[in-house]
């Protein structure tokens, strides 16, 4: 399970901690996509994962992030700011 | 912590006054949390057995954080870690005058809901831990609800106006009655959404049946195992639990679970100074490599229960800050201490607010800032690398964002629109339902996007957070966690550094079915120090017939007949 393995004096082995092995990364968006599709077909259509309204919303929001990513990389930190500040007053403004 | 650099927040020392337990007699007592040499001390007086001194946090800087108020310009509280709960009706009359924590049960001074109910299922177990508060063999008499009485207290729970969302069966060890799957079923059948039990695996690890039996389990309705768990190293065990080789036995619960498509365990390590302490690192590597079936780790500093002396108390005694601290240099630095871990407390707004676009039921955590910390390992997309939540998010940007979003809003839910009702009867109450449905609609938009604003990585995980954020409903939560791995530590108090502030906000509740035919609901801290010896005697039953045909360990077993139990039923051979 661990390459690396320091043995105690009385016979305790610890993992020689340099960083953690992520090798299983991918692992983890198979696990939660897997548990999509478990939902998916035990649901069937009451399942929000085969919803197209929803499905099309997710989506949008996903273009939307990418697309912020973009501006922010192009537009610098302390316009960023500027921009989060104006955001934030407009979307909680009239509530 | 980046809240207070720049503040003079670090410079002032911590004081504060609360209210405590003499860890002798138990009485209550003034007592004062104070910084000294960087940590936090809880120091009090009991004018009988004298003077007690406890550390609280081994990191005054930490505590100081968890316990910081951001203020508006007028002087006033704008955000803090305490959060104001939302309590249910007192279940019983405040009638001892010295008050909490002597009228649990639950009395009007209690501040929170609860959030996960506990059942004790029974006292016995095929372990004896030398630790344990709740053993048949050391009690001397059997503790095990009924299923009539089991029924009740999940009614009590269920039926409150803010009803528990979430149950777990504790023990002794639970799997050791046979009739756990009805229990199970029981508990789906109440409306629970979560049904956990905590577990040292003897049920689903057996050699003969373990694979069928926890399938059955999870065909009627269990959803996580809080699966003891501490290290991965049997000579570990063998100090923790006095039992050779014990991992392959845990190794079977994971493999069955595996097997039988049970996917959320939440590994559980008590964690003892020197002993399982340096075992952390280990533990994370574990659920890593076992992440289709593992959602998470909970650590918690052992509590200290029986007298000690002070230099018993210097030995033993680990803070929260200390295992977090500990996972930093056992992950070699990828878990920060100081960015990675925040108080439970954090997304009580959060929850609030999705509950309430979503319309679902609220998940209450309005404990004590001191109870726990969590945060989650998720993976980066651009470097495939594990990394804190925290770095797909400016969290205390969308902290911020959503407590001022739920203040604005929070009117809302107890008074949705209705504009049409007085004019037009019926006919305008169906319009106005209508039109609190567009005004959700536009208010989850709002909040959507407010949220995006402050998220830095794209990718799978983020489009099942915003269908988490849109839903709130379970497919999305349950999906969300697969994706993650959730690390938390939660220290329960002892007699020694318990806080009466910190009772009060328990959201942690076990249900007792008392023999007069009502239900007993007590924050778990206080039944561990204070309650426990009392109810138990009044609930204790004899030994009977058909308990003696389950796993018996009620008849004074010598603790090498049960080690030979254990090895029978899961294959540990004795002798290595």
């Amino acid at each position: 399970m661990v390459d690396e393995l320091i043995e105690t004096k009385d016979g305790l082995k610890l993992r020689k901690l340099v960083e953690l092995k992520t090798s299983t990364a991918e692992e983890y968006q198979n696990a939660m996509l897997d548990r999509v599709e478990y939902f998916k077909k035990k649901n069937q259509q009451k399942s929000v994962f085969n919803s197209t309204i929803q499905n099309t919303v997710v989506q949008g929001l996903s273009t939307i992030l990418d697309l912020k990513i973009q501006a922010e990389k192009a537009l610098g930190e302390e316009n960023m700011k500027k921009v989060h500040d104006f955001l934030d007053e407009f979307l909680l403004f009239g509530l | 912590m980046y809240h207070l650099d720049g503040t003079d927040v670090l410079n002032e020392k911590y004081y504060r006054k609360t209210a405590s337990l003499c860890p002798e007699c138990l009485e209550r007592i003034d007592a004062v949390v104070q910084e000294e040499d960087g940590k936090i001390f809880m120091i009090k007086n009991c004018p009988e057995h004298g003077d007690f001194k406890d550390i609280i946090s081994s990191s005054a800087k930490y505590y100081k954080w968890t316990h910081y108020q951001m203020k508006n310009k007028d002087g006033t509280i704008a955000w803090q870690f305490e959060k104001d709960g939302e309590a249910n009706p007192a279940d019983c009359a405040s009638d001892d005058d010295r008050g909490c924590p002597y009228n649990c049960g639950l009395c009007n001074e209690h501040l929170s809901t609860c959030s996960l109910a506990l059942i004790d299922l029974t006292n016995r177990c095929n372990f004896n831990c030398n630790f344990c508060y709740a053993n048949v063999q050391k009690s001397g008499y059997l503790v095990e609800p009924s299923l009539e009485e089991i029924d009740k207290i999940m009614k009590h729970f269920r039926s409150k106006p803010i009803p528990a969302p979430a149950i777990m069966f504790t023990g002794g060890e639970p799997t050791v009655r046979k009739d756990f799957p009805e229990i199970c079923k029981m508990a789906k059948d109440n409306g629970f959404k979560e049904v956990i039990v905590a577990t040292n695996g003897y049920g689903f690890q057996k050699k003969d049946g373990g694979l069928e039996w926890t399938k059955k389990v999870y065909e009627m309705g269990l959803d996580t195992l809080y699966l003891q768990f501490d290290g991965i190293n049997n000579v570990t065990y063998e100090k923790t639990r006095s039992i050779k080789n014990l991992m392959p036995y845990k190794m079977r619960v994971v493999e069955n679970c595996r097997k039988a498509g049970l996917s959320s365990i939440n590994l559980v390590a008590t964690i003892v100074k020197g002993i399982t302490d340096i075992e952390v690192g280990n533990i994370i590597q574990f659920a890593l490599d076992n992440i289709d079936v593992v959602r998470g780790i909970t650590f918690q500093p052992v509590s200290l229960c029986g007298r000690i002396t002070a230099e018993e108390m210097d030995e033993l005694r680990i803070t929260n800050a200390d295992v977090i601290k500990e996972i930093e240099n056992q992950t070699g630095g990828k878990i920060r201490m100081d960015e990675a871990w925040y108080p439970l407390t954090t997304i009580v707004e959060f929850g609030r607010l999705i509950a309430y676009l979503a319309d679902v039921e609220p998940v209450e955590f309005t404990c004590s800032p001191d109870c726990g910390f969590a945060t989650y390992l998720v993976v980066d997309p651009d470097t495939k690398e594990m990394v804190p939540i925290m770095d797909y998010f400016d969290p205390l940007k969308i902290i911020d964002f959503a407590n001022r979003f739920w203040d604005k809003v929070k009117h809302k839910e107890k008074q949705p629109i209705k504009f049409f009702e007085g004019m037009l009867g019926d006919m305008g109450k169906t319009l106005d339902t209508g039109l609190n449905f567009l005004d959700k609609t536009q208010l989850r938009a709002r909040f959507l996007l407010g949220m995006l604003q402050y998220t830095k990585k794209p990718g799978k995980l983020m489009e099942m957070f915003s269908r988490l954020l849109l839903n709130g409903d379970w497919e999305s939560v349950s999906s969300f966690t697969h994706g993650t791995l959730l690390l938390s530590s939660m220290h329960f108090q002892d007699g020694y550094n318990m806080d009466i502030e910190r009772v009060k906000r328990c959201i942690v509740h076990f249900g007792v079915a008392m023999p007069d035919g009502s239900v007993k609901e007590i924050s778990f801290c206080t039944m561990n120090t204070l309650h426990r010896e009392n109810i138990e005697k009044q609930v204790a039953k004899k030994i009977t017939k058909k308990v003696k045909e389950e796993f018996d360990t009620s008849t004074g077993q010598t603790r090498e007949e049960i080690e030979q139990e254990v090895a029978q039923n899961g294959g540990i051979r004795k002798e290595e």
